[in-house]
């Protein structure tokens, strides 16, 4: 038998290795709206920090906002965020959406 | 030469000389569910642990496929371990040992063979080591009590050996050898140590560490588990020189030989071949050298390895024979033939066509007796004289 | 900016360590499960080993070939194998003198249908590790199949809603107090709407594994099979605690209390209406729930009671 195959495990069984490769999904391009927050009406509580499954939220130092490039629009920021400073906006109102 | 004191003879059941075995390789965790023939060997080693002969953390657990699932956790987390069962406790850890097996882990496990699966029955045969042929681990049968435990120390050499990296079972006949009480040589416990030091010396093998970012079981994707299973076949290929080569090397220690994957007694001027395993094969010895008296010139092969199979050694061991008779303590569910003659029976085409009988006997604690080996002998002699014969042959069926 | 809190919650303060998970996982949208699992090692720390079994948790908890979704330790296991794996590992761990929480994260389908015995004989033995289930009330991951923590009337594909089916005809295994009754170190109830609660819980988790085997229950809601906007998930995690359908409590060496008390209880229909799993209900299928919601709480509240 001439083997042609290249080892992708260097292991004698199967191990992963999150140092050698650390998956990603791109789950921005999941959602269908995205969230926009009112910054006037922010007053910094984390709640949708705290609550955001994909724990995308980033410290702006004052106020948080949604990394897009994994946020999946799944709303639950705006529908807990206390002081309704979050809409969730249908993505094609985006240039970049 | 550097040579093993010599041990304390004691007389001791089987089931117990294998705590003596597991306990001379220091396990450090153990897990035991007590099951017929087996639990006196749980209760031994139970029993060492709690009088700090054993230090170990001993884990009674509430059933057998924990015991498999403690055990091979803890041998993926670096430890040395060991379990024992039989027959149903076997199957019911079926899914945890072919995990074992896969993640590689180098556990020993020890399993009296007794009937199963299927009829309920407490009494010996070996259906339920056979029923979990292809589990992928490595299975060797030994024969009488001494054998056990010398088969036990063995085993980890083999199991941790840093090119092998595969779970071994060492089985022996319940009942016959559970319950047997034989004078045992057990070796001195830095004598053990000094023989599975050479694993020491070898590479780490790799292991589940918390707060390292590698991970045991991730999902073996299209040519991922293509390549697991390669590997893991490759390495069961590697084992067939290292059971000899550690057989060689524990006797020139220990002064006690075994012949690794078969043993070959008086078969070099043999026309004939008997083919058996467990703790019949002392029977066949003895008629086998009656016979001999009588001028037949018949050999025995003891089957020690099943799993991987011992193709090339049998295969050199047959050449050039007349006939064979193989004795199955075991059935093979689909085929006429008992398992281990049907796998015997695919060397043939290396050999040439010689007539292969098929023997199933001792099923269920019945004896395989002197006369039935004698008429295995008869039947198998008149075959290589080129008379006509039965393939198969059920004999408590035919008595 | 209005003028007001301008500190950063104290929630955060909970976490030891930052997010473990890659960014974008395939959990689904909405998904209390992802929040869950972002959340524990957080606030354990990553000196841990995951046991993940078939399930929702297994797609993002365990790797492909080398690749993972995450940077902690882990071991895939079938579900008949967790505890049972999990005691192996503690015990090595303790064993060796190294200073790692093994923590077993499984769905109620494991926990309590296939591999409750092991995890049963684990509790009864004093393992020390940490064993969380994520209650979504079913198999979600194979697409909602009944499990017995199903709760009573759920329409799921295998008790499904026709002619003659009317959803689940039997309550739900009362898991909770099942794990009370094997007497862990520490145990305790908790869900994605009272984050302080759960992450408390896990600090104490974290303390009391060392003692012995620590159970968390997790109701975590799947938007998905309940059909649940994916807005609605904390929501619905909410109503859970306030119809005392799920009722926060922890209990240390087998003593319950109730960590969230509910003044006022509302009726189960203010949670059931958030989702379309019961939408099947009348009046009378809905009075069932509620009895059935109203008798599972009285008896923790005796049990609290009791050990006041």
């Amino acid at each position: 038998m001439v083997i042609k195959h290249k080892n992708i495990f260097k292991t004698e069984s199967a191990w992963s290795n999150a140092d050698e490769s650390l998956l990603c999904l791109d789950t921005g391009s999941w959602r269908t709206e995205r969230p926009v927050l009112d910054k006037e009406k922010c007053n910094y509580c984390g709640l949708c920090a705290l609550y955001c499954p994909p724990q995308c939220m980033k410290d702006m130092g004052d106020h948080y906002e949604a990394d897009l490039a994994y946020c999946k629009g799944c709303g639950i920021c705006a529908t807990e965020c206390p002081r309704k400073a979050i809409a969730m906006v249908p993505e094609g109102e985006f240039a970049d959406g | 030469m550097v040579s093993a004191q010599k041990g304390q003879v004691m007389v001791i059941t089987g089931n117990a000389v294998a705590a003596y075995g597991a306990m001379l390789c220091r396990p450090e965790v153990v897990a035991a569910y007590p099951i017929t023939p087996q639990s006196e060997l749980a209760e031994q080693l139970a029993q060492f642990v709690a009088n700090g002969v054993l230090d170990a953390e001993y884990v009674e657990v509430e059933g057998e496929n924990s015991s498999m699932n403690v055990v091979l956790a803890a041998s993926i987390a670096g430890a040395r371990t060991c379990t024992a069962t039989s027959s149903y406790g076997l199957v019911f850890m079926y899914d945890a040992l072919q995990e074992a097996s896969s993640f590689r882990a180098p556990v020993v496990m020890v399993n009296a063979n007794r009937e199963t699966p299927g009829i309920h029955a407490v009494s010996s045969g070996q259906q339920d080591m056979i029923s979990a042929r292809d589990v992928g681990w490595v299975q060797i049968i030994v024969e009488n009590d001494q054998e056990i435990l010398d088969q036990i120390i063995m085993a980890y050499r083999l199991a941790e050996d840093f090119n092998i990296q595969l779970p071994v079972m060492v089985n022996y006949d319940g009942f016959y050898l559970s319950y047997l009480a034989e004078a045992v040589e057990i070796p001195n416990i830095e004598d053990v140590d000094a023989f599975l030091a050479p694993l020491k010396k070898q590479p780490e093998r790799q292991k589940l560490v918390p707060g390292v970012s590698i991970g045991c079981g991730t999902h073996g994707m299209e040519m991922g588990y293509v390549e697991a299973r390669y590997k893991h076949c490759q390495a069961l290929e590697r084992v067939k020189d290292k059971v000899d080569e550690i057989d060689k090397d524990f006797g020139d220690y220990f002064g006690r030989y075994y012949g690794g994957q078969i043993e070959e007694y008086r078969t070099d001027d043999a026309d004939i071949i008997v083919v058996a395993s467990g703790s019949a094969t002392g029977t066949v010895r003895t008629v086998v050298d009656a016979k001999r008296e009588d001028g037949v010139k018949v050999g025995l092969i003891k089957l020690r390895m099943f799993r991987p199979f011992p193709a090339e050694r049998l295969t050199e061991a047959i050449k050039g024979k007349k006939a064979i008779g193989v004795i199955d303590r075991s059935l093979c569910f689909g085929w006429k033939y008992g398992p281990i003659c049907m796998e015997l029976k695919t060397l043939a085409v290396n050999i040439g066509s010689i007539p292969i009988l098929s023997y199933i006997d001792g099923l269920a604690n019945l004896d395989i007796t002197v006369p039935h080996i004698e008429r295995v002998i008869d039947e198998v002699s008149a075959a290589a004289q080129g008379k006509p014969y039965q393939e198969v042959t059920w004999i408590p069926m035919e008595e | 900016m209005v003028e007001g809190t301008k500190k950063r919650n104290k929630i955060f303060d909970y976490f030891c360590e930052e997010d473990q998970f890659a960014g974008g996982v395939a959990w689904c949208a909405g998904c209390p499960l992802e929040l869950t699992a972002r959340f524990v090692p957080k606030v354990l720390g990553k000196n841990m080993v995951f046991v993940g079994t078939p399930g929702c948790g297994a797609p993002v908890l365990h790797g492909q070939n080398v690749g993972a979704w995450h940077k902690l330790a882990y071991m895939a296991s079938v579900m008949t194998g967790v505890p049972s794996k999990a005691t192996g590992l503690s015990r090595y761990y303790n064993r060796i003198g190294l200073d790692a929480t093994v923590v077993c994260f499984t769905g109620d389908g494991c926990a309590t249908d296939v591999g409750f015995q092991p995890l049963s004989g684990a509790a009864e033995r004093g393992e020390k590790f940490i064993y969380i289930t994520y209650d979504n009330e079913g198999y979600m991951n194979t697409g909602n199949q009944r499990s017995s923590a199903t709760p009573l009337g759920a329409a799921t594909t295998t008790t499904p809603v026709g002619k003659i089916g009317r959803g689940k005809p039997t309550v739900s295994k009362n898991m909770p107090l099942i794990m009370l009754m094997h007497r862990p170190a520490y145990m305790a109830t908790a869900t994605l709407s009272h984050l302080e609660d759960f992450a408390k819980k896990l600090q104490k988790a974290k303390e009391k594994v060392k003692e012995g085997f620590v159970y968390l229950h997790v109701f975590s809601p799947c938007p998905v099979g309940w059909r649940i906007s994916s807005n609605l998930s904390i929501e619905v995690c909410r109503n859970a605690v306030r119809t005392n359908y799920f009722p926060l409590w922890e209990a240390e060496e087998g003593k319950p209390r109730f960590t969230v008390e509910i003044a006022n209880p509302k009726p189960v229909t203010e949670l059931t209406k958030l989702m379309r799993k019961f939408s099947h209900l009348k009046e009378d299928g809905l009075e069932e729930l509620q009895k059935a919601v109203d008798e599972r709480y009285a008896l923790i509240k005796s049990l609290c009671d009791a050990n006041k």
